[in-house]
């Protein structure tokens, strides 16, 4: 398995991940599509670090996991209490921050 | 030795500052106990102060100055919290707490029925604490703080009754004519300390003899700006208007504030920097000059008024004239020495006058008085001394006082036959109009039916006694005044001797009485024929020479116009159009600005990602 395939697989992941951000509507399906650019990041990081024989790289990648799982907990907490005040799912129409 | 002569100025100011908190508190008896006893007690400490003064020896008397504490200190510029205690500044305490206690007592009875009692105490309290700290001061910069004290009291007083229309704008001219003094003083000290240095009068006068020649252009600029700060406050030529509306005020003010006091503050700056004015000839020519043109234009303005207590206004402004004209010619003692007389039968003239107002109940019209001479004896009498006194007859100190500046505006050295006659005249003029006031008011029949006129209480007529034995023998006082303030002056003013021109200033006097009575007591024919050969002159004098239309026109009215235009062209469309433009031209841009932020959640995203990508493309490839 060379760099270029793993570099290739992260990346196309994390275009995945951008597209899925920008093209859908559902925060829960937007969500998800975090999760993907991160673990694309992941993906790169724990393979680097059996390239470089570093444990950083992982230690990193923990992190990451970590602070995502508290990020989803506290985005679908909010997701929620949107869902039940509007009774609406689609993010294009919060928009009450708007100029 | 003098350490407690501070106290002349403490007590008034803790009458006005306790009055003003808790005069509304306080029965109507104590607030007129403390406001009278406030200066009272004045009255004590400078008679205290006086005879201190005296058991020095005459050549020590001057120059003693009382440091309370040093205010400011920057460089060589020292600014102390002093008052300076010389025969000048005590003759002025005197007059100050002297009539101004007189007048405290009379103004018990006078407002007795006034609601705003404390108020009126409290002012009048002030008025003499900020008069003693012109009269005290050591400097000319607490000479400026009196005097603008003095200006802020007499704004008060004059519009007491503050829901009468009239007294406002009265209150309002007055402080606006003293208020361009002030800015004349104020432009003084500083060209006084440019050129000296210090304010200090002792070192400016001490310095000044040295430093210029006279009629140095210093000197002059100083003398003159000075002399636009006593013309405000003295209602002189052309800055007199003032002066008669002020008369809408109680009248106690106008007895204290307008003839026995603040008037007089112009006199005394004069006689104060005397040493500068003397190396000023042409001021003093000018002085002089104006005057006697002051003292004889308002003495014909008096001739014709027909409110009593205008005509005593008018006729305030020809005696000070008088002084000035005194002062101008450098007779200065007899110029204070008038200055004093005249408080005491002017104050005492004022409050006749208020005793029949009061009377009246309220009528100022001379025409619509008459006979009260049965009705009010005390008030009749005592009004005949001042205007005797008023007219220079023989043995009243007005005799003495006016006879001798009348005699010193030929004999003085600065003298001359142009101020003699007009002194002459005006005399004539004098004993004419407080005469036509005495017939009109006190002799014939009551014309107003309606009227219920009585003698005053005797808390009111009290004091008019005390004053007319004062107006009536004053003028023994003069050898002592003369030698009394001759340390300050440097020398003891001569009394001239002349039977010639003594005889014609005295024939002028009883004539002006006599045309009077000849008028207003005996022929009412002759007086109406008169009148009607006399009219447009006549018309003239109750215009009070249109001066008040012409100010209008020339200054109030092109101000206004000036003020109208620049509001419409320079602040609105100027000034506020920048302004509103620069608000408006900022919100709509932030309005395009603001459209970016859309509040979708997926722009943000796409513009973001855009950024990064465009940053990545450079970074890389350039």
């Amino acid at each position: 398995m060379g760099q270029e395939f793993v570099l290739l697989i992260s990346a196309s992941v994390f275009c995945v991940g951008t597209a899925g951000f920008i093209i859908r509507k559902n925060p829960l399906i937007m969500f998800m599509s975090v999760e993907l650019m991160l673990n694309s990041v992941n993906f790169l990081l724990v393979t680097y670090s059996s390239f470089l024989n570093s444990l950083d790289g992982q230690i990193f990648a923990l992190f990451i996991m970590t602070v995502a799982a508290a990020e989803v907990v506290v985005g679908l907490a909010i997701i929620l209490t949107i869902f039940r005040t509007r009774q609406d799912m689609d993010v294009d129409h919060i928009d009450v921050l708007k100029g | 030795m003098f350490a407690s002569s501070w106290l002349i100025l403490l007590f008034p100011l803790l009458g006005f500052i306790g009055l003003s908190w808790y005069g509304s508190r306080i029965s109507r008896n104590l607030v007129g106990l403390l406001g009278s006893g406030a200066v009272g007690a004045s009255f004590f400490m400078t008679l205290v102060t006086l005879s201190n003064l005296m058991f020095l020896p005459p050549e020590e008397r001057v120059g003693q100055v009382q440091t309370l504490y040093q205010w400011v200190s920057a460089g060589s510029f020292e600014l102390n919290l002093a008052i300076l205690i010389d025969p000048l500044s005590v003759f002025m305490f005197l007059i100050v707490t002297g009539v101004g206690f007189v007048i405290h007592i009379y103004s018990i009875g006078y407002m007795h029925d006034d609601p705003e009692y404390s108020r009126f105490f409290a002012y009048l309290n002030l008025f003499i604490f900020s008069m003693l700290v012109l009269v005290a001061a050591a400097d000319f910069f607490f000479l400026i703080v009196g005097w603008a004290l003095v200006g802020l009291a007499s704004y008060l007083l004059i519009g007491f009754w503050r829901e009468k229309p009239s007294a406002v704008l009265a209150a309002r001219k007055a402080f606006v004519m003293n208020v361009i003094g002030d800015v004349g003083m104020v432009i003084a000290a500083l060209v006084i300390f440019e050129h000296f240095g210090t304010l200090n009068f002792i070192d400016v006068f001490a310095a000044a003899p040295d430093k210029f020649r006279p009629n140095d252009d210093a000197m002059l600029l100083i003398t003159l700006l000075l002399l636009v700060g006593a013309f405000a406050k003295s209602a002189q030529l052309p800055m007199h208007t003032w002066l008669p509306d002020a008369m809408e005020g109680p009248t106690p003010v106008s007895a204290l504030i307008h003839a026995a006091t603040m008037v007089t503050a112009g006199v005394y700056l004069v006689a104060r920097c005397h040493v500068l004015y003397e190396l000023a000839p042409v001021t003093m020519y000018l002085i002089a000059g104006v005057g006697g043109i002051t003292a004889i234009f308002a003495g014909s303005m008096a001739l014709v008024q027909n409110d009593i207590k205008r005509v005593i206004a008018y006729s305030t402004m020809s005696q000070l004239g008088y002084m000035f004209l005194a002062m101008g010619i450098g007779v200065y003692s007899l110029g204070m020495f008038h200055l004093m007389t005249h408080a005491f039968f002017k104050a005492l003239l004022f409050m006749a006058a208020g005793s029949v107002i009061h009377s009246l109940d309220g009528e100022q019209d001379l025409r619509n008085m008459g006979g009260l001479k049965k009705v009010m004896p005390l008030t009749h009498a005592t009004f005949l001394i001042g205007a005797l006194a008023l007219a220079g007859f023989p043995l009243t100190s007005g005799f003495f006082s006016k006879e001798a500046i009348i005699l010193s505006s030929y004999h003085a050295e600065m003298g001359n036959i142009v101020f003699w006659a007009i002194a002459v005249l005006t005399a004539g003029m004098t004993a004419f109009y407080i005469f036509r006031v005495y017939f009109y008011t006190f002799s014939g029949e009551l014309r107003s039916p309606d009227a219920h006129p009585h003698e005053s209480p005797m808390i009111m007529v009290t004091p008019l006694l005390v004053l007319s034995t004062l107006a009536l023998l004053g003028g023994f006082l003069g050898p002592w005044v003369d030698s009394f303030l001759g340390p300050v002056f440097g020398h003891i003013a001569e009394h001239p001797h002349d039977n010639a021109l003594e005889s014609i200033a005295l024939l002028a006097g009883i004539g002006g009485i006599a045309t009077a009575a000849l008028l207003y007591m005996v022929s009412k024919e002759r007086l109406a024929l008169f009148k009607e050969a006399m009219a447009p002159v006549y018309d003239l004098l109750l215009h009070k020479y249109y001066v008040d239309e012409i100010y209008d026109y020339l200054i109030v009215r092109p101000t206004k116009a000036i003020g109208l235009f620049l509001e419409q062209k320079a602040e609105r469309d100027g000034v506020d159009y920048v302004v509103d433009q620069v608000g408006l031209q900022v919100r709509e841009v932030s309005h395009v600005i603001s459209l970016w932020q859309s509040g979708k959640v997926r722009t943000y995203a796409l513009n973001m990602i855009v950024g990064v990508v465009t940053i990545l493309l450079f970074v890389v490839f350039m």
